[in-house]
């Protein structure tokens, strides 16, 4: 959502609405992580009322979904992929491997066994 | 030889209060874990590397210590601006 | 170093400065000398001692100089360099507590070979009985990864990244020279070479009482150093608890 992104592109990778939006969605998630977790302890603490836990249910669920963690995905940093993500370098799997070739990865090589 | 309830429930609340950690003995489910979980934002929103410097921040940067450079791609638009408007002007708008 | 260049030219003068007498010898004592392993390190019998090892034990493996100058008297380089064509040297343990594990990890394995005889060599001049390089296994990670498009799954490519690790285990040492030879290893950091230590730390009883006197004098250091650690705070959760179950919104309900 427009609302949360930063007025001045602050990532030097690759860039791609997609990846914008990616960067945006962890940003917005680190900033509301505390509130997140306040509430989902109020949800599972039973020795509080159940009217403030319902509560609580509610409030989380009214969040918006920008400050959910499982709207963020790995992207590739050089391509701005979502799928085939490498976790060890950020890469998708085709510039995984054309970076591995040049060998631009300390101590990625060839396999042979 | 069985060591009775209260007995191990004493040495628990002494434990609890040694290393400050919640005594429940009953087992209740206070959502204590979530209080102990770290937060993960930090480390997420650090996944994109950040801009670095343009080449005329750096330009300005290093003048100071009379180094200097030239932005080829700056100068050529300037050029392209000053060829457009000097065509313009020849054409008489 | 002049192994060539004239050496007769260059010592002449200097010979008559040299009172010491010049071990002449044949080879074979040099050969018996740099046979000193690593294996030696579980013989105790035959670690150097803790001193500087005697003028034999110390010639300098040039066969060149007696087969060039056969009637000139051998001189000797300066000790620290001869002992660099050596293994290096290593103090005796003699209580055999371990005080500090230091990892190290490469890609590279004549980098991490250099980089621990480095560390070896630190701890002998700090004084810090050093016992390693123990090579740890290997850690090794494989991908596989199609050459081309989704289609064409059967042509794939395996990439491979292995690390090696070798542990340099200090004995007997004392916590702050350990702490020095941490740090020197840090600043003389050597590239593609990661390191990891754990410190251990024995002190006499009542550790508790000295600790709490200095805890409040410490506090403000402890809270910059915290700020840097990796270990991110819970405190902002708690914190929200805490006002949520104050707002408004809950207080009604409750």
């Amino acid at each position: 959502m427009s609302m949360f992104r930063s007025k001045k592109m602050d990532i030097g990778s690759f860039l791609n609405i997609h990846v914008i939006r990616d960067h945006t969605k962890r940003k917005v998630y680190a900033q509301f992580e505390p509130e997140r977790q306040a509430l989902r302890h109020i949800i599972r603490n039973t020795t509080l009322p159940a009217r403030t836990r319902a509560e609580a249910q509610l409030q989380l669920t009214q969040m918006h979904c920008y400050t959910r963690p499982t709207q963020i995905r790995g992207r590739c940093l050089m391509g701005g992929k979502g799928r085939g993500i490498f976790r060890d370098f950020k890469l998708s799997r085709y510039n995984f491997r054309m970076q591995a070739l040049e060998g631009n990865l300390p101590g990625v090589r060839k396999a042979s066994w | 030889m069985a060591v009775p309830r209260a007995r191990l429930l004493s040495l628990m609340k002494a434990q609890c209060e040694i290393f400050s950690t919640t005594y429940n003995p009953d087992g209740i489910r206070m959502g204590n874990k979530i209080l102990r979980q770290r937060l993960r934002g930090p480390s997420l929103a650090k996944y994109y590397p950040p801009k670095g410097p343009s080449l005329n921040e750096l330009l300005k940067d290093f003048k100071h210590l009379e180094l200097e450079g030239v932005n080829e791609e700056f100068e050529d638009w300037q050029e392209h601006i000053a060829g457009f408007v000097s065509t313009r002007a020849t054409m008489g708008f | 170093m002049a192994t060539t260049i004239s050496r007769s030219s260059i010592l002449q003068p200097l010979r008559q400065t040299l009172t010491r007498p010049v071990a002449r010898q044949p080879r074979s004592a040099f050969i018996a000398s740099a046979s000193r392993s690593k294996a030696s390190i579980a013989k105790p019998n035959q670690t150097t001692p803790a001193s500087v090892p005697s003028d034999e034990a110390l010639t300098v493996p040039f066969p060149m100089r007696h087969e060039v100058h056969p009637e000139e008297p051998a001189i000797r380089l300066p000790r620290s360099v001869q002992s660099l064509y050596l293994q290096p040297l290593r103090r005796e343990a003699n209580y055999g507590v371990p005080t500090c594990d230091l990892q190290l990890r490469s890609y590279s394995v004549p980098n991490l070979e250099f980089f621990c005889d480095f560390a070896l060599r630190a701890a002998y001049y700090l004084n810090l009985p050093a016992f390693g390089p123990v090579p740890l296994p290997k850690i090794k990670e494989r991908w596989t990864v199609p050459k081309s498009h989704f289609i064409f799954k059967k042509s794939q490519e395996n990439f491979e990244r292995i690390t090696r690790r070798r542990l340099i285990q200090i004995r007997d040492g004392h916590a702050e020279s350990v702490q020095i030879w941490l740090a020197f290893l840090q600043k003389h950091a050597y590239y593609g070479i990661g390191m990891k230590a754990n410190v251990w730390e024995y002190s006499k009883l009542g550790v508790g009482k000295e600790m709490e006197g200095q805890g409040q004098a410490m506090q403000e250091v402890i809270e910059d150093k915290m700020k840097l650690l990796g270990r991110d705070k819970t405190e902002g959760t708690v914190q929200k608890v805490q006002e949520l179950l104050e707002s408004e919104r809950f207080r009604i309900q409750g």
